[in-house]
């Protein structure tokens, strides 16, 4: 069987990490969610794969290339125009050879392998398959109702009510008469599925395990966590130098060539990617990644935070709740405020409009090559858009 | 719902034939059996029960040959009897076949053999099968034509796999809008009515589609299509997971997927045919004495009945755990009403004989058609929910309450407590109530999911309610302590001031099971208990009806259900409460469909 994964889409969103990449070229704890799914794929003994692109396409075909690196054959379409999941899909026609597929929406991320169990719904019914997930508000999904024998017998877009259904999880196993479907309905997918669950059914598959659609940039944090969370043992690379006394404890994961000064204490689980250096006396605490080539100077203290790699932050900082872009740097002193003084949820500007994340902890969102002088305190929720360059805060 | 299994092999398949069948008991455990070509001859064992049982009189897995057919049944029509178990054999013992599904027309091909003097041993519409196959075969002397003529007879959805002295290299199967696979070994081939029946021995499978049929040898299969006999080549498909997460067609757990046949389960118990309900009714009205017995969960059921009985017919019915029975001076002529899923638990078979040797007179609403209950008492409900494999009863169980409700109301009908404008009010609402629980079912999971998440690190619960709602708190207290293995007390809450408030800090979370508003002196008793938490620092969660207003301002979290009849609303708390259990063991990664320490059936004293 072959899989096709959308990758082209550009959601403005997840800014400020978007403008440079697209949503499946975010690390979260040290993988990019491409490969995370790329390696799910090749688990569950799929190695052909359809990869729809556009925005950023450069960086995915210079990471994956053909995809030997990962073991999997990876064939590129592009989608010129980016006019919907449909549209994408009907591109790949030609390269599916007129059999049943797998269709994976690229910036989805689960903690455990969801292909597996995708698969054997589909092989056991020999029917179209869905996979449906809870997540904790289904207002940002196609609602779905299951009958009792895991058949979606309704979907709805947008529910009018305040309900929580099981959703799509952006995992399907089609056949190929998706793609007369898509004519039908000029390439409207959720007209599709909605015509198959009248006429054919459609399968549910039930994900009960971890699942995060990425749409919001704290989003990264939570599914960081999540595939944190699974990590059950610590993998400290041999090449690691660990200078005098460092303390670890629980699923510490340290990459190549990765130097750690005495003093530092790294509380699992957390990573740090090759060719880091962590200062004297840190403190990593758990659901941290520091990305490669990344440097954290004396006396810092990270907290559920992921730095894309390449960053520098400066001595005596304190980095909590918040994500760093690729390249972002910042002088000592940088203080990331991670809840209000009433501890009320913290909201979030995106585009023009304030967003509510429902979260009492939220730190900062800094782009890609930001440079933060000396000494600065960003206050929660705070975005900072990619290239900006903010002077030491000096007082004499 | 049957299981089918069958092996073509160069060695001795007895003891994987009935593990293939093991393997498929989820599909149906009220009888199996197998059949075996041996020397030539056919050999045949077959019997009620689980398979298990079966196997110790037996000796199924003893068995000896190297191709085999076996079958495991969920009798859905036709008595529990050796008689009508599969697998089945002609009248000349040539051929046997097992078969899931349904042939329509058995009838009229059943009295036309019989008028040629064909005898049968049972009323299953499979012996009707395979003595057409013994017809066919002496017409054409070819084992696969007799095979198909006999198929061009018979009308229906079905599965049907064929073993024959005739042939003792292959297996002959159909499928016809019931499920079949095969299974592709070294050396040896399989087929099953799913992938548990071979998934042990390989992992390669054909999934065969309808109409078709197979001729499957130890080395060789060939798949045709039934209708113009052309070949049919299918995928191989090779199959990367284990057994047992293998069964549950999407669900992850066998609680969740029992808890989403709920409404199937409630329009099978509302089909019950009425003079069945009527007749218990009745017994109970002619009775000086009724009592309702059940243990664990049954007896919450039977703690639940008595409310109805009180609400629509005016009379107390007190519910007896069975373990505990013997404190009733039982006469003759009472009535005792058992509540058993399995119509095997050993407390209440001993109670009911018990009451039998005093003359009482007996009934039982009973899950497992053929069980010892279902047998020994002198009427008998099959509520029909289909087998359920989680340990943890769910679907079960609301069943029974539901059909306990309906004999409470034609009781109160007999008593004339209400007219029949309410009576008939009162039936639509019951036969509303399954739309309303899948509408639920779907549109509240996640809801019930964030709390249960939030609080499943809670240790200690007290699961509170007022009138009928109290056994419903308590119910609901057995499953969480069942699936979370966390403590959870199901008391009525106006207990609370007489002594349990003393324990009340924020760390003690109560959940309260909140009537509808209209049952006004139910609701502000409820309301006040839930004030005497809040105000002591307690936690308060709330399962309660939309537009309540008051009980939403007292509770921290609520999970707000659409507006619901007031005889179907406590259902609906259960439904919610068995989910919020779920979603908690869930999060606590529990065992869940077979918490430790726990059996289905407990047929021990």
């Amino acid at each position: 069987m072959k899989a096709v994964i959308l990758a082209a889409n550009r959601s403005t969103r997840l800014s400020p990490f978007i403008q440079t990449r697209c949503k499946p070229m975010i690390r979260i704890a040290g993988q990019y969610i491409l490969e995370n799914t790329i390696c799910y794929l090749r688990e569950a003994g799929i190695h052909e794969i359809v990869l729809v692109v556009n925005h950023q396409q450069e960086l995915i075909r210079q990471y994956f290339g053909s995809g030997q690196i990962l073991g999997v054959n990876i064939e590129y379409v592009v989608q010129e125009e980016l006019l919907g999941i449909g549209h994408a899909l009907s591109l790949c026609k030609s390269s599916l050879e007129k059999k049943p597929f797998l269709l994976v929406y690229g910036d989805v991320m689960t903690d455990y392998n969801p292909f597996l169990s995708i698969l054997q719904t589909y092989t056991e019914l020999d029917r179209e398959v869905a996979m449906v997930a809870l997540p904790e508000s289904s207002k940002e999904f196609g609602n779905v109702y299951l009958d009792h024998e895991m058949k979606i017998s309704r979907l709805i877009e947008k529910p009018e009510t305040d309900q929580a259904n099981y959703v799509f999880a952006g995992m399907y196993v089609l056949f190929p008469k998706i793609f007369d479907l898509l004519n039908e309905h000029q390439q409207n997918i959720s007209r599709c599925y909605e015509q198959m669950i009248e006429t054919s059914g459609l399968q549910a598959c039930l994900w009960e395990k971890g699942w995060i659609d990425m749409i919001h940039p704290w989003h990264i944090l939570g599914a960081n966590r999540m595939l944190m969370s699974s990590w059950e043992t610590a993998q400290i690379d041999s090449s690691a130098k660990l200078l005098g006394h460092v303390h670890i404890e629980g699923a510490v994961r340290i990459g190549l060539n990765v130097t750690i000064e005495s003093g530092t204490v790294l509380k699992g689980p957390c990573y740090i990617g090759a060719n880091s250096y962590v200062g004297n006396n840190t403190l990593v605490r758990n659901f941290s990644a520091i990305g490669p080539g990344s440097i954290v100077g004396y006396g810092s203290e990270l907290k559920n935070c992921v730095l894309f790699g390449n960053n520098d932050v400066g001595r005596l900082s304190f980095v909590g709740d918040s994500v760093l872009g690729e390249n972002a740097n910042s002088g000592p002193g940088l203080t990331t405020v991670n809840h209000t003084i009433d501890y009320k949820p913290v909201t979030c500007r995106s585009g023009a409009t304030e967003v509510g994340t429902g979260l009492i902890k939220l730190g900062a969102f800094i782009g890609d090559s930001v440079y933060i002088g000396a000494r600065h305190t960003l206050g929660p929720g705070t975005i900072v858009e990619s290239g900006e360059i903010i002077p030491d805060s000096i007082t004499l | 719902m049957c299981g089918i299994s069958g092996i073509v092999h160069s060695e001795n398949i007895g003891r994987n034939l009935f593990n293939s069948i093991r393997n498929l008991e989820y599909r149906g455990y009220d009888s199996c059996g197998m059949a075996m070509l041996q020397q030539g001859a056919l050999d045949l064992r077959k019997n009620v029960g689980g398979i298990d049982e079966v196997n110790a009189v037996e000796k199924l897995d003893q068995m000896q040959g190297s191709i085999g057919i076996a079958h495991t049944r969920w009798a859905t029509h036709g008595g529990v009897t050796q008689e009508n178990a599969h697998p089945h054999l002609s009248a000349d013992n040539k051929f046997a076949i097992v078969h899931n599904g349904i042939i329509s027309n058995y009838q009229q091909i059943r009295e036309r053999l019989q008028g040629q003097g064909v005898v049968f041993e049972s009323l299953t519409d499979t012996e009707v099968f395979v003595n057409l196959l013994e017809e066919s075969y002496a017409e054409f002397n070819d084992l696969e034509q007799a095979f198909l003529a006999a198929l061009a007879q018979i009308e229906g959805s079905f599965s049907i796999v064929m073993l024959s002295a005739y042939d003792p290299d292959h297996l002959y199967c159909v499928k016809k809008e019931s499920p079949l696979l095969l299974g592709l070994g070294d050396g040896c081939n399989y087929v099953g009515s799913d992938l548990n029946a071979f998934l042990e021995y390989t992992r390669q499978a054909i999934v065969l589609d309808d109409g078709e049929y197979v001729v499957l040898g130890q080395q060789d299969y060939r798949i045709r299509k039934l209708q113009t006999r052309e070949l049919v080549e299918k995928t191989v498909l090779q199959i990367d997971w284990d057994l047992e997460t293998s069964k549950k067609g999407g669900f992850s757990h066998y609680m969740l997927k029992e808890i989403f046949d709920e409404p199937q389960t409630l329009r099978q118990a509302m089909k019950i045919p009425l003079e069945q309900i009527s007749t218990i009714a009745e017994m109970i009205a002619g009775a000086p004495h009724c009592y309702l017995m059940g243990v664990g969960t049954t007896y919450y059921v039977a703690s639940i009945s008595q409310y109805y009985f009180s609400n629509l017919a005016d009379r107390y019915y007190p519910a007896l755990s069975s373990d505990e029975f013997s404190v009733v001076s039982v006469e003759s002529g009472d009535m005792v009403l058992a509540l058993s899923q399995s119509g095997e638990t050993y407390d209440t078979k001993t109670s009911l004989e018990y009451a039998q040797k005093k003359g009482a007179q007996t009934a039982a609403v009973v899950n497992v058609m053929g069980s010892t209950i279902s047998m020994m008492v002198d009427q008998v409900i099959m509520q029909g929910s289909g087998p359920e494999i989680c340990v943890v009863s769910t679907k079960a169980a609301l069943a029974q309450t539901f059909i306990m409700i309906r004999v409470a109301l034609e009781l109160g009908r007999l008593k004339s407590q209400f007219t029949q404008k309410i009576y008939e009010g009162h039936q639509t609402d019951l036969e509303g109530f399954s739309t309303l629980v899948e509408q639920v079912l779907n549109e509240q999971s996640g809801f019930v999911r964030n709390i249960a998440r939030s609080t499943s690190h809670v240790e200690h619960w007290l699961f509170l309610g007022c009138g009928v709602y109290y056994p419903v708190a308590t119910e609901s207290a057995l499953k969480m302590k069942e699936v979370t293995y966390q403590h959870a007390e199901g008391m009525p809450a106006g207990f609370l001031k007489h002594g349990t408030l003393s324990m009340v800090e924020p760390s003690l979370h109560c959940l309260f099971f909140v009537p509808p508003p209209e049952q006004k002196n139910l609701h502000d008793r409820t309301l006040i208990a839930m004030e005497q938490v809040k105000t002591r620092g307690g936690t308060v969660i709330g399962i309660m009806f939309q537009g309540d207003q008051r009980a939403q301002a007292a509770a921290s979290q609520a999970i707000q259900l659409p507006r619901v009849s007031k005889l179907c609303a406590p259902l609906l708390q259960m439904i919610i409460a068995q989910m919020f259990s779920y979603y908690a063991a869930l999060d606590l990664g529990r065992n869940i469909d077979k918490p430790r320490n726990l059996a289905k059936s407990v047929t021990v004293g």
